[in-house]
């Protein structure tokens, strides 16, 4: 039975850490807004939805131990268990817990890849700068002919 | 525990050292979110004033109340007596008391060391470029891109030669410009008082994030000030902070340096302020800064102008932390 009024309840499993399109939409919804009711929740997602999507999708959601909820007058409110921050943070961890522990784990595999991960990233950031530098160069360069 | 007269004054010393730091250092890590959130209206070189008296202030009024409180008062109203006890509360903050300062004086010393040991290898194995009034420049062999100014008094500005072959005359004018900001406000020195500064704790690193956000700061008003408000010279400066990040990365240099670019994890920001530099508001919110300042000094006018009434008080209030 479902807490009444003020005190909120958790699940207590474990947490799923994969999310569909729809629950990291509502998910994105209650991160930025905070505690909010089903029919609040519809009325900021991208696409409208029907209420009964919206109420099933929170309802799993809440069973995935990402939510915690209140039931205030007929309804309940949402909230997340998990900052956006901390929700990232274990999504990593037991991603990298799952391959440590597989029966045939390659730790040194798993941080070459990620080294090379962080190398390609990078560069991609540095080529983006540069990119946009090279354009900043042209404006100025079309700013002196004027 | 039973002890004399001068070393219970050591140990009220350190004592009342620790407890006003205590006091107003967690007063200040826990407005430090806030701090830097007032910081981000400001200019940076007012951002980074303001941080850094957030940093200084409580090891400076814990120092002001010893030297103007504690050893008057107990020198002037304490009797000599031969032997008196000292509690348990005032044993303990004193040992913390000393922990703090040994760990500020140990870090002065190490910072210094490194950074003296560093110049000389610079002295010895550059090759010196002096500039009519300004900072002398100190070309080094090297394959990393290195380009910071180090040393305290007399600072120079240590540059690889791999980073001078790396950067067009532009973006080289730029990053020295850079270096220069950094020599003009004394960054240097700064990080000296910064490393003097004590902790709250002896093996805490609160501080830590008010330290990180003043050296961004720092960056940025040393980026604008490079800068100086032509656009030109902006994207001289973002091109020049990306072929070092190309380069593998910033070479190491001492804690008492400042360098071009600190890590990488602050490059796309500095880019981004450099691409599309916000309206300058240097001077116009520098308030805070000013108003701390006014503070402390009212504070240290009015406890000079009410003695002997503050030392009576200092030493009633020391009899009861001695106990």
């Amino acid at each position: 039975m479902e807490p009444e009024n003020k005190s909120f309840s958790t699940n207590t499993e474990s947490t799923h850490t994969a999310l569909g399109h729809l629950e990291r939409s509502i998910m994105e919804v209650l991160w930025s807004r905070g505690e909010c009711s089903v029919r609040e929740v519809a009325a900021d997602l991208p696409k409208p939805l029907a209420y009964t999507t919206v109420m099933t999708t929170l309802d799993r959601l809440y069973k995935k131990n990402l939510l915690r909820r209140r039931k205030t007058d007929r309804a309940f409110r949402y909230l997340p268990r998990l900052s956006r921050n901390d929700w990232e943070r274990q999504r990593a961890d037991s991603l990298l817990a799952g391959f440590l522990t597989g029966s045939c784990s390659r730790s040194d595999l798993l941080i070459s890849c990620l080294v090379e991960a962080i190398g390609e990233h990078n560069q991609t950031l540095l080529d983006e700068l540069a990119k946009k530098i090279r354009e900043k160069r042209k404006e100025l360069d079309r700013g002196r002919e004027k | 525990m039973i002890l004399p007269y001068t070393l219970r004054l050591v140990f009220l010393c350190f004592a009342c050292f620790f407890l006003v730091q205590a006091v107003f250092g967690l007063a200040s890590w826990a407005g430090t979110t806030g701090a830097i959130r007032a910081a981000e209206t400001m200019g940076p070189r007012s951002a980074a004033r303001f941080l850094l008296l957030l940093r200084l202030l409580p090891g400076t009024l814990a120092a002001f109340a010893v030297a103007v409180l504690c050893i008057p008062s107990y020198l002037l109203l304490e009797t000599n007596a031969p032997g008196e006890r000292v509690g348990l509360l005032c044993s303990a903050a004193a040992l913390l008391g000393a922990a703090i300062s040994i760990r500020s004086l140990a870090r002065v010393a190490r910072v210094l060391w490194i950074s003296a040991r560093h110049n000389s290898v610079c002295l010895r194995e550059g090759q010196n470029m002096e500039e009519a009034g300004r900072s002398s420049i100190l070309v080094m062999n090297g394959e990393r891109p290195v380009m910071a100014l180090t040393g305290v008094i007399r600072q120079r500005i240590v540059v690889s030669r791999a980073l001078l072959q790396a950067l067009s005359g532009e973006e080289l004018d730029a990053a020295l410009d850079h270096e220069r900001a950094h020599h003009k406000s004394r960054d240097n020195l700064k990080r000296l008082m910064m490393a003097m500064a004590p902790e709250i704790f002896p093996f805490s690193r609160l501080f830590a994030r008010l330290e990180r956000s003043w050296a961004r700061f720092t960056e940025y008003a040393a980026d604008d000030e490079a800068a100086a408000g032509d656009s030109r010279r902006s994207v001289s400066l973002a091109s020049a902070l990306v072929n070092v990040a190309r380069m593998g990365g910033p070479g190491a240099v001492p804690e008492l340096a400042s360098s071009l670019l600190e890590d990488n994890d602050e490059l796309a920001w500095r880019v981004e302020r450099l691409l599309s530099p916000a309206p300058a508001r240097e001077e116009t919110r520098s308030r805070a800064f000013f108003t701390i300042a006014a503070v402390a000094i009212a504070v240290a006018a009015i406890t000079l102008a009410l003695q002997p009434l503050t030392l009576n008080l200092a030493h009633t209030l020391l009899e009861h932390l001695v106990r």
